[in-house]
């Protein structure tokens, strides 16, 4: 049984898993990037160790040092966290390969569901149902697709089978936009992933993004820790999320859970996964996606259920049966994440760089902060802009409602500009509050102008900070240049000017 | 000192009367403001009613965000007001746009050639930092000036990538 582990990524996640090591009395190894020398994934951990320079793929994606420095360090696990290496089963089995523990599924189990096609296939065999599209995992010609695509319908989606993170994607409205969708589709899956198959798939409108959270040991024991809705995103990313969902009935959880534990049982899975589900108007849900990983948003089923899924995985992964039964799992109040990101909302979300001067994390009861970020840090354009997970919990939605609000009010962030705005907006938005928004909410009917409306609003207020601010700015430079005119003393002047005149 | 301050479009005259008196368009009002240790965070007490704000510095005037809500201002006093009005004033007669870099990151693709006529809200370049694809749009109707970028270059903050005239 390891008592050392290396966790193989840097940020929040690094920290959320060193976290759950320290409490386990497990040592820790830390890897980072030049950029991330200072982070506090490396100040936290038992031993940290250089990879390379800032670029991930010269850094956080190098699988072979990461396990040279895991054997050198004798830490017997590695913990992918989520993104770089964790779902690349190339690397879960040399993990395997060099005789440590691969915190997560086996390579069986992400590959047969890092390829969508064969996934959806798998799913399908094993009674789950997929979102009506091409089946089938051999690969299609443009030609082929185009003779498909009308038996699929319009509105539709071209997918890349490699894809991930909303790359490799394409929306299509007619037959007429097939083909060049088809080429930028491929064009894209190819740069990101190496990898050009795409697959066809039918755009559900008025959709909800539900997904089932699974935890399953290597005795073939699975249980499922209920839903979490995702559907507040924007170009696939995703940016708010809540449970349970406000849209979910007990009927519909119990049948959404039992296929969620199926699916898991096809592949063989072992450690946390979470299946990721459409739900349509009339609630009917199909199977999208599985991820084979730990997920950023896990912490809010872990406010809810009171299980600590990082925890669970590394005792899953020292061969511990699941000390859960399904019957264990109740959930408790509501919980809410808004995910922090460097973006500014008023600038179409436009990524924001810089150092942060100054931070101020909210506390108080039922508010929790996931973040890797220090003072000083600086967001890079190396890596993504979270600068972390603001988590709730509250007895009900309304009182997490309240208690985000209060928490958001509450941060403070210095030196990048944030999406806290955004976050603010959508609490008091009667949409939100209502629970009524679907997967295309934010994108087609989310207006930061129009959302405040009607609410009090202080242009004069603003009007005298702005002022102030400007009339202490003229000052400030008007007396530094007074201030380097006096810099010599006149007296000073006076010698120097008479012993020069000698 | 005797200030014009818009806001989203709507003028103010401000007069700082000294440190505790303001006017606001011939109102006399007593505040008390406060700066953060030299953060960009200023507290501001107007009868009474507390206020924190966040002030950003834009391109060329300052931003405020105030419970959530972001502001845009211009601030001028007298002289620049009639400096402004003697140089015609509108933004529309300097026509010429450069677009800079909004962040470090990596030029996808120039999706525009030198002389080609764009329409406001066209995609004119893509930008790819913290691995997120960013689309820059032409602010105006124009025709595209030099480029200086092409697919496959890093560039820096601010950086001149090409211009719409």
């Amino acid at each position: 049984m390891f008592t050392k582990v290396l966790i193989a990524n840097r940020g929040e996640i690094a920290v959320r898993i060193l976290r759950a090591c320290r409490e386990l009395g497990i040592k820790t190894v830390a890897v980072y990037s030049t950029a991330d020398r200072q982070a506090l994934h490396v100040r936290y951990a038992t031993e940290a160790y250089l990879l390379g320079p800032a670029p991930s793929s010269e850094s956080y994606l190098k699988g072979d040092k990461i396990i040279e420095i895991a054997l050198k360090s004798g830490a017997g696990a590695i913990h992918p966290g989520y993104g770089f290496l964790a779902e690349n089963a190339a690397f879960a089995q040399a993990v395997e390969d060099a005789g440590l523990e691969f915190i997560g599924p086996s390579p069986f189990a992400i590959s047969s569901m890092g390829d969508k096609a064969i996934a959806r296939k798998t799913m399908l065999e094993a009674g789950v149902p997929v979102v009506p599209g091409t089946t089938g995992t051999d690969r299609l010609s443009d030609d082929e697709l185009l003779k498909l695509a009308p038996g699929v319908g319009f509105p539709l989606l071209i997918k890349a089978t490699a894809g991930g993170g909303g790359k490799g994607m394409r929306e299509v409205k007619s037959i007429e936009e097939m083909p060049s969708a088809l080429n930028s589709a491929r064009g894209e899956a190819m740069s990101a992933f190496g990898e050009d198959n795409v697959y066809l798939e039918k755009l559900l409108l008025g959709a909800r993004h539900i997904e089932i959270q699974v935890l399953a040991d290597k005795f073939g024991n699975v249980i499922h820790l209920n839903e979490r809705e995702c559907s507040l995103q924007r170009r696939h990313q995703k940016l708010l999320e809540e449970a349970p969902s406000p849209a979910m009935t007990e009927e519909l959880r119990e049948r959404m859970g039992e296929v969620a534990v199926q699916a898991a049982k096809a592949v063989s899975y072992e450690s946390a996964g979470t299946i990721e589900c459409l739900v349509d108007k009339d609630k009917n849900f199909y199977f999208l996606e599985m991820n084979t990983r730990l997920q950023v948003e896990h912490p809010i089923t872990e406010l809810v259920t009171g299980v600590d899924i990082v925890m669970e995985q590394i005792r899953i992964a020292r061969g511990r049966q699941l000390s859960l039964k399904q019957e264990d799992i109740k959930i408790n109040g509501a919980a809410i994440e808004c995910r922090i990101n460097a973006e500014d909302p008023y600038n179409n979300f436009m990524p924001s760089t810089g150092h942060i001067s100054h931070t101020v994390l909210p506390t108080g009861p039922g508010v929790r902060i996931d973040t890797g970020v220090y003072l000083g840090t600086e967001i890079t354009p190396y890596y993504d802009s979270m600068i972390s997970k603001l988590i709730v919990w509250g007895e009900n939605r309304a009182q997490a409602i309240l208690r985000m609000r209060r928490a958001l009010a509450e941060y403070r962030v210095v030196g990048v500009r944030t999406n806290i705005p955004f976050h603010q907006t959508m609490m008091d938005s009667h949409r939100f509050l209502s629970g009524r928004y679907d997967t295309r909410f934010v994108e087609e009917e989310f207006d930061m102008e129009e959302m405040v409306e009607g609410k009090e609003t202080y242009p004069d207020i603003a009007a005298i900070v702005a002022t102030l601010v400007k009339h202490e700015q003229t000052e400030r430079s008007a007396h530094v240049v007074r201030r380097n005119a006096r810099d010599t003393s006149n007296w000073k002047w006076l010698s120097r000017w008479e012993r020069l005149s000698k | 000192m005797e200030y014009i301050t818009t806001i989203d479009g709507k003028e103010f005259q401000i007069e700082i009367i000294d440190k505790e008196h303001v006017s606001v368009d011939g109102k006399i009002v007593k505040v008390d403001f406060e700066s953060v240790r030299s953060q960009p965070i200023f507290s501001l007490i107007v009868d009474g009613k507390s206020y924190e704000a966040y002030v950003y510095e834009g391109e060329e005037n300052l931003e405020v965000l105030i419970k959530g809500r972001l502001y845009h201002s211009q601030v001028e006093d007298e002289r620049e007001r009639r400096l402004r009005a003697a140089a015609g004033g509108s933004k529309a007669a300097s026509g010429t746009f450069y677009l800079k870099a909004p962040m470090p990151g990596l030029v996808v693709s120039v999706l525009v050639e030198e002389g080609q006529e764009v329409k406001e809200g066209d995609v004119l370049l893509i930008l790819e930092s913290m691995k997120m694809q960013n689309e820059l749009r032409s602010p105006q109707d124009g025709v595209i000036g030099r480029i200086q970028v092409s697919g496959g270059d890093s560039v820096v903050q601010r950086q001149k990538m090409l211009s719409v005239e």
